[in-house]
């Protein structure tokens, strides 16, 4: 294995007496206290997550616009400056290379988001379909950093460090403008609650996580990133979405807009054809994990756990599950098979935990 | 990382702390293994009458996003479980030499002199990590 690579905050992280894991070829922060306390601190405060080994891909010039609604799933081209959008990008047999958020910085100026395990694979995609169209694409995750702010406090500590900070709406980006390093702020996050991502470069976003924990901000780690996710059933690239699903069989049917002129994968996609439904359950007794067999109320395997934690805020197992579309039961009785042994599970329409977010 | 080891118990290489007294053998995890678990969440343990085999999981403990097996120190039969803590997981967290998983009663009393000493186990810490 090559070298682990490291984010610019990652001394900061030690200093803070953080559990370091190899995740997706980085040495990230698993855990700083306590993942109880770090969960319970994004719900009900404010916490912050150093996320820099997300990969930044700029997209530049006349056809930038016309050029992402091509690559991604979701509708880019009708959403105004300003917005940002989550969105598959698929194949052309409609499988799911990556699930990513595209911010529409100024007119023919577009920034994408990605997940670090998927940079390389994103961008050699994106190249390939960049032929004809009249902007720049740039990979530029190196030279950015990323911090997370998240929890219904989020607004009030940022406004304090960048007075000039407007009150965005959910899922709105920013670009300060003006002669200091670039610094591009959005409200979005992964955790249901309000909150803010900030994209600068390195030296911009250690003083800025610097200046967050002087403020008392909680720094938090992977862990808490994931159980916050899952209380609001967000899916993760890898566990929920893979390289042979398409973006149906992981309940994103809404991402896919199908009276879009033309983009990668609709010919597929328009059949809307899903072999799987991913489901909500959670569990009175028992936590489920990824992997563990999802039984029907015969006591056949239906399907499998995708991701599983205990919910902090609920105190029980909760977990999301992938069913094969034609085992769905429709007496919806569901057990998990833990260990051997069957436990109950209940399946539920709304996400486990209502985050705040705006 | 600090962690306390006290010198009348016996431990394994799983990080599982064992009381011997007589033929009675109480077990629990170590300091260590807490600390390095985080917020414990799940104890799953064998019911009153089981037997278990030396070196074979016989439970688990769970925290928020892990799960790991449990193994017995010795072979025996299961005379007793801490309900108490299976209730209140976090128990272990505050205090895991006090908080006792099951006792046994052992096959075979020699079985206990393979187990590290405190002064063996707190080297074993020191070289793992």
């Amino acid at each position: 294995m090559s070298q682990m690579l490291k984010t610019h905050l990652y001394d900061e992280h030690v200093k803070l007496g953080a559990k370091i894991v190899p995740f997706a070829g980085w040495d990230m922060p698993v855990q700083y206290s306590s993942v109880k306390d770090e969960v319970l601190a994004v719900r009900s405060k404010v916490g912050v997550f150093d996320v820099s080994h997300m990969g930044e891909f700029f997209v530049e010039g006349q056809d930038a616009e016309k050029f992402v609604d091509h690559l991604v799933t979701n509708d880019i081209l009708s959403a105004p400056v300003g917005k940002a959008i989550y969105s598959p990008l698929c194949r052309e047999n409609g499988t799911v290379i990556d699930d990513l958020i595209v911010y529409k910085l100024a007119p023919g100026r577009v920034m994408i988001c990605v997940n670090a395990s998927n940079i390389e694979k994103d961008f050699s995609w994106m190249k390939s379909k960049h032929h004809g169209y009249d902007c720049s694409l740039t990979n530029l995750s190196s030279i950015f950093s990323l911090l997370a702010l998240q929890g219904p406090e989020s607004f009030k500590i940022l406004k304090s460090i960048i007075p000039q900070l407007p009150d965005l709406e959910y899922y709105s980006v920013f670009e300060s403008a003006g002669g200091q390093q670039p610094i591009i702020i959005a409200r979005t996050g992964y955790t249901g609650e309000d909150g803010f991502e900030i994209f600068g470069h390195h030296q911009t976003i250690k003083d800025m996580w610097k200046k967050l924990m002087e403020l008392g901000v909680t720094p938090c780690g992977l862990a808490a990133r994931d159980v916050l996710r899952l209380e609001v059933c967000y899916p993760l690239y890898g566990h929920e979405l893979n390289d042979d699903l398409n973006p149906f069989d992981a309940g994103l049917g809404w991402t896919v807009k199908l009276n879009k002129t033309n983009f990668i994968g609709n010919l597929e996609l328009n059949k809307k054809l899903s072999k799987h439904k991913l489901i909500k359950l959670l569990l009175d007794k028992g936590i489920p994990r990824e992997g563990y067999p999802v039984m029907n109320s015969l006591g056949e395997k239906i399907g499998e756990v995708t991701s599983g934690t205990m919910s902090v805020v609920l105190n029980k197992g909760v977990c999301l599950a992938r069913i094969e579309i034609d085992k769905v039961p429709t007496d919806e009785v569901f057990s998990i098979d833990i260990r051997n042994k069957l436990y109950p599970a209940q399946i539920l329409k709304k996400p486990f935990v209502t985050g705040g977010h705006k | 990382m600090a962690t306390q080891i006290p010198g009348n118990l016996k431990y394994t290489k799983e990080h599982e702390w064992a009381l011997v007294e007589g033929d009675t053998v109480t077990v629990g995890i170590t300091d260590f293994a807490q600390s390095a678990l985080g917020d414990i969440v799940f104890v799953e343990v064998p019911e009153v009458g089981s037997d278990l085999k030396i070196g074979s999981t016989f439970g688990v403990v769970e925290s928020i996003k892990s799960v790991s097996d449990l193994y017995s120190p010795v072979s025996g039969e299961v005379l007793a479980k801490n309900n108490d803590v299976e209730g209140s997981p976090e128990k272990i967290n505050q205090d895991a030499y006090g908080s006792w998983l099951i006792k046994v009663k052992m096959n075979n009393t020699s079985e206990t002199q393979n187990l590290l000493t405190a002064e063996q186990y707190q080297e074993f810490c020191n070289s793992s990590h």
